[in-house]
């Protein structure tokens, strides 16, 4: 509790701070953390942070993060600049080509639009964070199997989106697989192998219909 | 971006003070920081409103159904209770922009955007809508702009929850000063015909709280259409809305977007409407009837049959 | 003369992209990741005019500004005359990246503005504002003529005429240009995303006045080119001064908006093309005059007048009468510079479109007029496959018969490329435990050259691509060349064959095992003793050739109320000798697709002609083809491995455009004819955009 209490960040919400604390306690300890939640809130609230550097932390991969950044420094920055989380990618800045998608309590989200002090109190995932040691996860696996990427610039973005996509729906048509990654672009046009990828994670495995014929076996 | 200072609010009240004269209040950020990133502007605090309470609810409703400004479009989007009840609305939401951005752009955001115009977005641009002379659309690169327009900017709306919103007679609830005020949809955007430099009609320090949507008989439809498949703004689009009877429609509402400053409607074309069976000697009537003021610009002609396509196929959608 | 094995268990096979598990997991660290200790970021600052003399840059407020560490002007004297928005003016390298924009805000630039011209029908004005002062905007003319042109015409039993124009395509590559350089007294480390790390050090080395010997470039991943990428480049100098003032590593990675003006470009063309052929459809005479721009690297300032507008033609046919006029007209915004098959993919858009005129006045089936005249055994070949696999018969229908309001089309297109390759070096390294590692001072931007040298050299020692440690992007490995021109698999399949056969045979040698491969590997690599064998090795003759075809087949399906077109399928036959890594190839083949699909239906670089500036420097308005955008598309390679290894990368994205453009105006029964396709144009052409239709 006291690491909250020295590290006030602007905007714990009651819901994710029950969630960190765990809401399976008896109901006088539920009652006791709702308490403090509110003062927390409170506290927080109004609070003007900035324009100088500030201290928040940030939950990636299941792990507290430290920094000190100024409010205008985006979730992508304060990832890959500021805590060597260099998976998701910087192509546009402008939340217009998904190479920063990052996962915020699961959902997709683009880590270039929104503030470092905004993603406090939320569980961040990053393609870092997916992997189990030397095991990929089902999505990742699915993506070297199928060959879906090529120069790879952009597939952390899309892994994470299929991530997500999958945790929500997880037997996804073609259709859904490819409105769920709209936000996504690839310009080395790896495609239909991401939409392969993803439906093999699903469950729904293909093989490549490409052809290879010898010349001299033709009329 | 130039540094700023960022707070959360804990009250409406309490937003307003801290926005102060040069602040801004901050919701899903995603039209906010992209401009300032081009420092289009440039507030000295960003006011997070995410957690003023009650703005992120839906609430269902006899008589009336309340949207929080703070629901995220992706719940719009995922709601089965609008989904059945006002189906335009859902349908508007699932075309915004991407997964990654409906999931945190809320309501009052989308509302409240800003121009798309590419001569607005030029941070190196001052145009009219900018405080400058002249409208660079008008006499340039102008195929993403408006047929109608009120004043000498053509930037159109490009907001498609105003368009479905519109077409349900929804009305917006804003927090101005220590007064609730409330705006029908036409007039949130009446501004943005007669004032070049707005874009809707919300005053410095304005909060939309909620939009209101009756409870209605009326069935409802929203499509657009696009350069590319999918994340893409609309060239244009249509809501509609109306009474289905035996197939003839009633207490229709024909909403365009995309093509004026203002979600556009024609009393005339809606008026026309009534009792009409639905088929495409009355879609293509009404279109008519729409496009009587339209004036294309050197390269924007190509929208009118667009607009004719879309009141058709949102009409019969209607009738399914 | 060297020849590749006759069982061939890697080489060919669908085995896995050796890197993609350390792309997938985030691992894979880019020129934009790598972080050297006390690193600084850079930013560059950018002319806001498309012309204007500057006389003055006053970097004293940004050196105040707090976490600035250097400033540079890019010419010394802070004097300039800049010919385009966005063109560079100085460098600021500081702690953070808002340091950095706060220090550009407070750089104070003097200038006055000049008139420019940024469209080409503007440039061609004889009151047209000049780009170079003392050179026309438009280059002269360069006329190349065969046989009697004029006389052949009017002895043709059909000539149909038209115009044809191809946009500005920007290459935008995800990873932007820039570097990481770290400059020490030592001497200089850069971590580049390039196309050519021999290229980046050649640079880097003469701008900072260094030995060679001192320059050590790393790309071991890299986030594609396409073409832009090769030298030094205005950011990767700007980066060196900057760490050479900070005393510190500056990575200098360009912004979208940067990458939109600066780094080049594809020409546009204006093509106008008469064809003539006698009543059976045999071409007669071809006249072509055409016009494009290079930005401010074509016009007549340029010798040659070239700058890369210039298209080959007649494209693929060859026609016993022809004359081609082109020029090039300068305008003042950012310079061209190859982009994937530089010309072919304009030269075949307009090529394709005027024969299917043509074969629309013959009455003739558009692939029956294509088989008569084209002179390349092989498409003819891969026309017949590719027409049975996609249903040509069954699909094609008169032009505009189709019955609306959704029109249904196809349409087909050619391609020929070189793809040959020759000069690199390699090294193998087999240690005493039997693990192997294979060095190249190749690239790899997603082609797949990493897998190319696994597969290689898996099957001469017998092992699997895993078990092979492939090493590349250092200018401390083996020399290759840059990768262009699709020529790196050509270049480097020899090299990696000929370094490892060697090392074999020097394996074999050494420890007395007959036969070391496979399952002898490692009891014959224990026979090593304590040190490695190293053997190096180099391209050889007779592994890899020269000169490809390729053919393409498009349905579209277009929505005569609202202009919307769907591409439905794609049918793509392409020979590339032996093919080497099918996965890879797959790869390359949907990827030239889906940027072919871009180029015919979306991406055109926008100048505003009041202002002079780019209108859309990002992804919401220069737009690239989605997930939802691309079509099914069938692929079949025809392996002809006695050829040996020829690149594929480029004419895969050569004749999609032209495709999608006939199965278009197949549909329609009214051509567009101008590029990108775009609803505008297709209800333009429909005659649909005014208020009375």
């Amino acid at each position: 509790m006291s690491e909250f209490m020295s590290n006030p960040g602007p905007s714990i919400s009651r819901r994710s701070f029950l969630k960190t604390f765990g809401t399976g306690a008896a109901v006088a300890a539920t009652a006791q953390v709702e308490a403090v939640a509110r003062q927390l809130e409170k506290a927080n609230a109004e609070k003007v942070l900035g324009p100088d550097a500030v201290p928040i932390t940030l939950l990636v991969n299941g792990k507290p993060v430290k920094l000190q950044v100024e409010p205008r420094v985006t979730l992508l920055e304060a990832l890959r600049d500021h805590s060597g989380f260099t998976g998701a990618k910087e192509v546009c800045d402008r939340a217009a080509c998904g190479a920063c998608t990052v996962l915020l309590d699961g959902k997709a989200v683009y880590s270039c639009a929104m503030l470092a002090v905004e993603a406090q109190g939320q569980a961040i995932t990053t393609v870092e964070g997916l992997a189990q040691g030397d095991k990929l996860s089902p999505v990742q696996q699915a993506f070297v199997d199928d060959d879906a990427l090529m120069c790879g610039y952009c597939t952390p973005g899309f892994v994470m989106s299929v991530t997500a996509l999958l945790k929500a729906n997880p037997h996804p048509t073609a259709d859904e697989v490819e409105r769920a990654c709209s936000g996504n672009l690839c310009r080395c046009g790896a495609h239909p192998r991401i939409v392969q990828a993803a439906l093999r994670a699903a469950g729904v495995s293909t093989t490549s219909k490409t052809e290879v014929i010898s010349y001299a076996s033709l009329a | 971006m130039k540094p700023f200072q960022y707070a959360t609010a804990t009250s409406p009240a309490g937003a307003r003070q801290l926005m102060g004269d040069n602040g801004t209040y901050l919701a899903g950020g995603n039209d906010l920081l992209a401009l300032m990133k081009e420092y289009i502007l440039n507030p000295k605090i960003l006011v997070n409103i995410k957690s003023l309470p009650g703005l992120n609810k839906i609430q269902p409703g006899g008589k009336v159904w309340m949207i929080g400004a703070a629901v995220t479009v992706a719940e719009l989007e995922d709601h089965p209770g609008l989904k059945k009840t006002f189906p335009a609305l859902p349908q508007a939401a699932a075309e915004i922009a991407s997964k990654q951005i409906r999931n945190v752009a809320t309501v009052g955001g989308n509302l409240s955007q800003h121009s798309r115009c590419w001569y607005f977005r030029q941070r190196d641009v001052l145009c009219l809508k900018k405080g400058g002379d002249t409208c660079y659309a008008r006499h340039g690169e102008n195929k993403y702009h408006s047929l109608f327009a009120g004043n000498t900017c053509i930037s159109p709306v490009v907001s498609n929850l105003s368009v479905a919103l519109t077409a349900l007679d929804a009305t917006a609830v804003v927090q101005r000063g220590d007064k609730q005020i409330r705006m029908t949809m036409p007039e949130l955007y009446a501004k943005a015909w007669d004032n070049p430099t707005a874009h809707n009609s919300l005053e410095p320090g304005d909060l939309i709280l909620r939009v209101e949507i009756p409870a209605q008989d009326r069935r409802s439809a929203y499509v657009q259409m696009s350069e590319k498949s999918a994340f893409d703004w609309a060239l244009v689009s249509c809501a509609a809305a109306g009474k289905v009877q035996g197939g003839r429609i009633s207490q229709a509402k024909v909403v365009l977007g995309a093509v004026s400053p203002v979600p556009y409607q024609s009393k005339a074309a809606n008026d026309f409407l009534e009792g009409k069976a639905l088929d495409t000697d009355t879609t293509a009537k009404a279109a008519d009837l729409v496009l009587e003021k339209a004036h294309a610009h050197s390269q924007n002609g190509y929208k009118i049959p667009i607009v004719r396509a879309l009141i058709h196929r949102t009409l019969m959608q209607l009738k399914a | 003369m060297p020849a590749w094995p006759e069982n061939r268990v890697h080489i060919g096979s669908h085995a896995k992209r050796v890197d993609a598990p350390a792309k997938v997991t985030g691992a894979a660290k880019y020129t934009s990741d790598v972080q050297p200790e006390g690193w600084l970021y850079g930013m560059i600052l950018r002319s806001k005019w498309a012309k204007a003399k500057i006389t003055r840059i006053n970097l004293d407020q940004a050196r105040k500004i707090r976490g600035v560490k250097a400033a540079i002007l890019r010419d010394d004297t802070g004097e300039r005359t800049v010919r385009y928005y966005g063109e560079e003016l100085a460098a600021v390298a500081g702690v953070s990246k808002q340091a950095c924009l706060d220090a550009l805000r407070a750089i104070e630039v003097e200038a006055t503005e000049l008139p420019f011209v940024v469209n080409v029908e503007d440039a061609l004005e004889e009151s047209a504002a000049r780009v170079w002062e003392d050179a026309p905007n438009a280059s002269k003319p360069r006329v190349r003529e065969q046989g009697e042109v004029d006389k052949a015409f009017s002895d043709c039993a059909a000539v149909v005429e038209g115009f044809f124009s191809t946009p500005v395509q920007i290459h935008h590559p995800l990873e932007t240009h820039g570097n990481t350089i770290s400059w020490t007294e030592e001497g200089v480390t850069c971590w580049a995303s390039t196309q050519g790390i021999s290229s980046v050090r050649e640079g880097l080395a003469g701008h900072l006045q260094l030995p060679q010997s001192k320059v050590r470039v790393f790309s071991e991943f890299m986030g594609s080119g396409f073409g832009s990428k090769f030298g030094l480049g205005v950011e990767g100098g700007l980066a060196a001064r900057l760490s050479k003032e900070a005393q510190a590593p500056v990575k200098l990675m360009l912004t979208r908006f940067d990458e939109s003006l600066a780094v080049g470009n594809r020409p546009s063309t204006c093509q106008k093309i008469k064809l003539g052929a006698s009543a059976d459809g045999k071409l007669l005479a071809f006249e072509l005059e055409n016009y494009g721009t290079a930005g401010i690297g074509g016009g007549g300032a340029t010798e040659g007048g070239s700058g890369g507008v210039e298209i080959p033609a007649p494209y693929i046919y060859r026609v016993p009468n022809t004359r081609a006029k082109q020029f090039s007209i300068a305008v003042d915004a950012g310079p061209a510079c190859a982009f994937r098959a530089p010309s072919h993919p304009p030269a075949s858009f307009g090529m394709e479109s005027i024969m299917d005129e043509l074969a629309v006045k013959l009455d003739m089936d558009p692939l029956e007029l294509r088989l008569k005249n084209d002179p390349f055994e092989i498409r003819q070949k891969e026309y017949r496959l590719g027409a049975e696999r996609f249903g040509w018969k069954e699909k094609y229908r008169k032009p505009g018969s189709s019955p609306g309001p959704i029109k249904t089309g196809v349409g087909c297109a050619a391609a020929q490329w070189w793809g040959g390759g020759r000069g690199t070096q390699a090294e193998a390294q087999v240690n005493p435990d039997g693990s192997v590692e294979v060095r190249c001072g190749t690239q790899d931007l997603g082609t797949g050259t990493k897998t190319v040298i696994a597969v290689v050299a898996a099957d001469i020692f017998g092992l699997n691509p895993e078990q092979i440690h492939v090493r590349i992007g250092d200018t401390q490995f083996p020399p290759s060349g840059a990768s262009g021109g699709s020529t790196t698999a050509a270049s480097v399949s020899p090299a990696i064959y000929d370094a490892c056969t060697k090392a074999l045979q020097e394996l074999q040698k050494q420890t007395g095992v007959a036969d070391a491969r496979g399952e002898n590997w490692k009891v014959a690599c224990r026979k090593l003793g304590v040190n490695p064998l190293v053997v190096h090795g180099q391209w050889q003759e007779g592994l890899s050739s020269s000169g490809v075809g390729g053919v393409q087949f498009a349905e579209v399906a277009v929505d005569t109320d609202t202009g919307f077109v769907k591409v439905k399928k794609i049918t793509l036959v392409q020979d590339g000798g032996l093919i080497v890594s099918k996965l890879t190839a797959e790869s390359q083949a949907s990827s030239g697709v889906i940027m072919g699909i871009g180029y015919a239906l979306y991406e055109e670089r926008v100048m505003d002609r009041q202002t002079g500036v780019m209108l859309n420097p990002n992804f919401e308005t220069y737009k690239l083809a989605g997930l939802s955008d691309a079509p099914e598309i069938e692929i079949v390679f025809l392996d002809m491995p006695e050829r040996g290894v020829i690149g594929i990368g480029e004419p895969v994205t050569i004749p999609t455009a032209a495709a999608i453009a006939n199965a278009v105006a197949n549909a329609l029964g009214v051509r567009v004819s101008r590029l990108p396709i775009t609803p505008q144009r297709v209800l333009a052409a429909l005659g649909k955009d005014k208020l009375s239709s």
